[in-house]
């Protein structure tokens, strides 16, 4: 087992094994993410009771918070795409990097907006300088810095070998801005109220929570898919393999 | 000299660069040994600059092989020992010529065997040792990048157009640093799409085909 | 024949860089001035107030000292790009990421020192308390180097892209984020009487993690950059 392991990731790094692989696996992560996201959100939005604090307003976590956990979590595999990119040269780990990017950064986008939303009914006002989503704003200039330099090369893999190298810098980089965003919050004795409040949160909102999380990872793949796809289409375009679907779907 | 005639200063095997997964120039096989050298030709566009990128070490090899001394091309194996002078000359234009020479042999080392106002002296630029490059002309400014050549220690030259802006005088300047320094046991690789006047022998020629 | 030693490359290239930027003095003052620019500009924005001047003083000083700095920061490799020099220097049988230090050291002593010697005035037309000087001295010593380094390294990235400013904006921001967090809270500390070694510890240390490495990133980050 530990030896077909890297082989079978070795095959599947190869631009056409992943391509036919990616082109299996989006309808099947779509299908999951649109059911998923049909059944949290229904599950969220009518089932769950409303908080005896908060009302309705709450049901924004539904969103929101898959969300914010998805803006980390597409940075992450980022991050590591990004070092598998530039240690091994791999053509797929370049391309698996720059595009998570603008899906992270839509999702950090989201986070963004709900907070922000959601911030109107809680804190009486529609941003407040509150450690976490201080900390989702650096992370959303984190992920358009990375797009922007990707973009700013003539040369696509170079430019994606770039961004690789910021996206490392800001993996290191987002801890220590968080904890001295936490610092300056407690410095500024900004009382702001802790979004998490609940500490134990009824099974009734958290299973929606739970699947709404699922959906987005769902639709992440499914996205990353169909990007990754495109892309290696357009990096592969005088290659064999790429002529040969072309002609494929030429003649029907 | 003797170990270094056995093996060659600098060999290709099937060696080939892509940009953007396009090969830039056909698959090269070559061997240069010291005390020789090689005319790199080729049209505008058949990827001779990006050839001495290559072997300079500025850029990575796509396909193929590269061996320095026998052994596969190394950065610290051959640091110091390659001389590339690209189309950029590498020259400040707020320093004179002489500055700019301090500066690279602080970085690159120097010969002994000669001073500084010897190589002014000798690429034609007495009495403008301290003048700022940027009141030169094109070649004046050429002939202070070549003053490198002399100064500094290397066995292998790799030399981007070097007869560019170069007056009847600078060509034969060009010819004359080339002859010595094959003399002396040194290799050089020149890429040029005029007429080189190098008396040392026949030179080896490498054919760019993109 | 002699091989350049390590010192005397280090020396030659501290050498040249600052001899470059004193032949080029005029734009070295262009920072500085715009420094003076932004600081005369808020009093005229805000009122002149003393108690809210006091107030902001340490704060716009510092952040008017990094946007100084980031005007600064897009030359660093800029003309030895367009000359070539840096391909020398990538060639050359010396360590680049010391060279690339002492290019940065330069380019700090040349671009940030005379914004850290003009900050005690910036801060005194805003009426920072002279009690809080030292502080904003010992802030701005420890963070303008971090930020020479950190925006090398960016620098370097976007070395082999058309020159973009704003690119190079949205890149740091995310790194300045803390530095400027810490400078400006051992300022604000200072000002209310409070210990501010804390927070001046961490940006030293940070410093010192930087210098270490910031280089050796500097240098990765050129090689990606000119691979090509």
């Amino acid at each position: 087992m530990s030896k077909w392991i890297p082989l079978w990731l070795h095959k599947l790094g190869s631009p056409p094994t992943f391509y036919r692989f990616a082109g299996a696996v989006r309808p099947w992560a779509m299908g999951l993410a649109l059911l998923a996201g049909a059944i949290g959100l229904y599950g969220g939005l009518v089932l769950a009771p409303a908080d005896y604090q908060q009302g309705d307003a709450y049901r924004i976590i539904f969103i929101h918070v898959p969300s914010a956990w998805m803006s980390m979590f597409v940075y992450a595999v980022m991050g590591v795409s990004g070092f598998m990119a530039l240690v091994w040269r791999m053509k797929l780990a370049e391309v698996v990097a720059m595009e998570s990017a603008p899906i992270g950064a839509a999702f950090t986008f989201i986070t963004l907006v709900t907070g922000s939303l959601w911030g109107k009914p809680m804190w009486g006002t529609w941003w407040t300088w509150d450690a976490r989503l201080t900390s989702e704003l650096v992370l959303l200039f984190l992920y358009l810095g990375v797009i922007g330099l990707y973009h700013a090369f003539e040369d696509r893999r170079q430019g994606a070998r770039a961004a690789s190298f910021l996206a490392i810098i800001g993996v290191i980089n987002v801890p220590i801005v968080h904890y001295s965003v936490v610092w300056w919050n407690t410095l500024h004795q900004g009382s702001t109220v802790n979004v998490f409040g609940h500490s134990k949160m009824a099974w009734d909102m958290l299973w929606p929570l739970l699947v709404m999380t699922l959906a987005t990872k769902a639709y992440y793949a499914a996205s990353l898919c169909r990007r990754a796809r495109t892309d290696l289409l357009a990096l592969e375009g005088g290659k064999d393999w790429v002529r040969q679907i072309a002609e494929a779907e030429a003649t029907p | 000299m003797t170990a270094a005639t056995s093996v060659p200063l600098l060999e290709a095997h099937r060696l080939s660069f892509h940009r953007q997964d396009e090969p830039v120039f056909a698959p090269l096989d070559f061997r240069l040994n010291a005390g020789e050298l090689a005319l790199v030709e080729g049209d505008n566009g058949s990827g001779k600059t990006t050839l001495l990128r290559l072997l300079a070490g500025l850029l990575h090899a796509s396909e193929g092989r590269l061996l320095w001394r026998g052994a596969p091309w190394q950065r610290d194996a051959c640091a110091g020992e390659i001389l590339f002078l690209g189309h950029q000359l590498g020259q400040k234009l707020e320093l004179g010529p002489r500055e700019n020479l301090v500066f690279a042999t602080g970085l690159h080392g120097r010969r002994d065997d000669i001073t500084v106002d010897a190589v002014l002296d000798e690429v034609g630029l007495a009495g403008y040792g301290d003048e700022p490059l940027r009141r030169l002309s094109a070649g004046q400014k050429k002939r202070a990048a070549l003053a490198r050549l002399l100064l500094q220690p290397a066995a292998l030259w790799l030399l981007d157009e070097p007869y560019a802006n170069l007056d009847r005088h600078g060509i034969a300047l060009v010819n004359r640093l080339l002859e010595r320094h094959v003399a002396a046991g040194g290799a050089v690789l020149v890429s040029s799409h005029g007429a080189v006047g190098f008396h040392g022998g026949e030179p080896q020629r490498i054919r760019m085909h993109a | 024949m002699s091989r350049a030693s390590l010192p005397r490359a280090c020396a030659a290239m501290l050498r040249r860089d600052l001899l470059l930027a004193w032949r080029r003095r005029g734009d070295l003052a262009m920072p500085v001035l715009y420094a003076v620019i932004v600081v005369v500009l808020f009093p005229f924005a805000l009122g002149p107030d003393l108690a809210l001047l006091q107030r902001i003083a340490g704060g716009v000083v510092l952040v008017t000292v990094l946007l100084a700095m980031l005007l600064a920061l897009d030359a660093m490799f800029a003309s030895d790009i367009e000359d070539g020099s840096l391909e020398q220097l990538v060639l050359a049988p010396q360590p680049l990421a010391l060279m690339l230090g002492m290019k940065i050291l330069a380019h700090w002593l040349a671009t940030a020192l005379p914004l850290v010697v003009i900050a005690p005035l910036l801060a005194g037309m805003l009426h920072l308390p002279t009690t809080a000087i030292p502080a904003l001295l010992l802030a701005l010593l420890l963070a303008t180097p971090l930020l020479s380094l950190l925006g090398a390294v960016l620098v370097a990235l976007t070395a082999g892209t058309r020159r973009s400013g704003m690119l190079l904006a949205l890149m740091l921001l995310p790194l300045c984020v803390p530095v400027v967090i810490f400078a400006a809270g051992a300022v604000a500390a200072a000002q209310e009487g409070l210990p501010w070694f804390a927070p001046v510890a961490w940006l030293g240390a940070a410093l010192i993690l930087c210098v270490v490495l910031a280089p050796l990133a500097c240098a990765a980050a050129l090689r990606i950059a000119l691979d090509a």
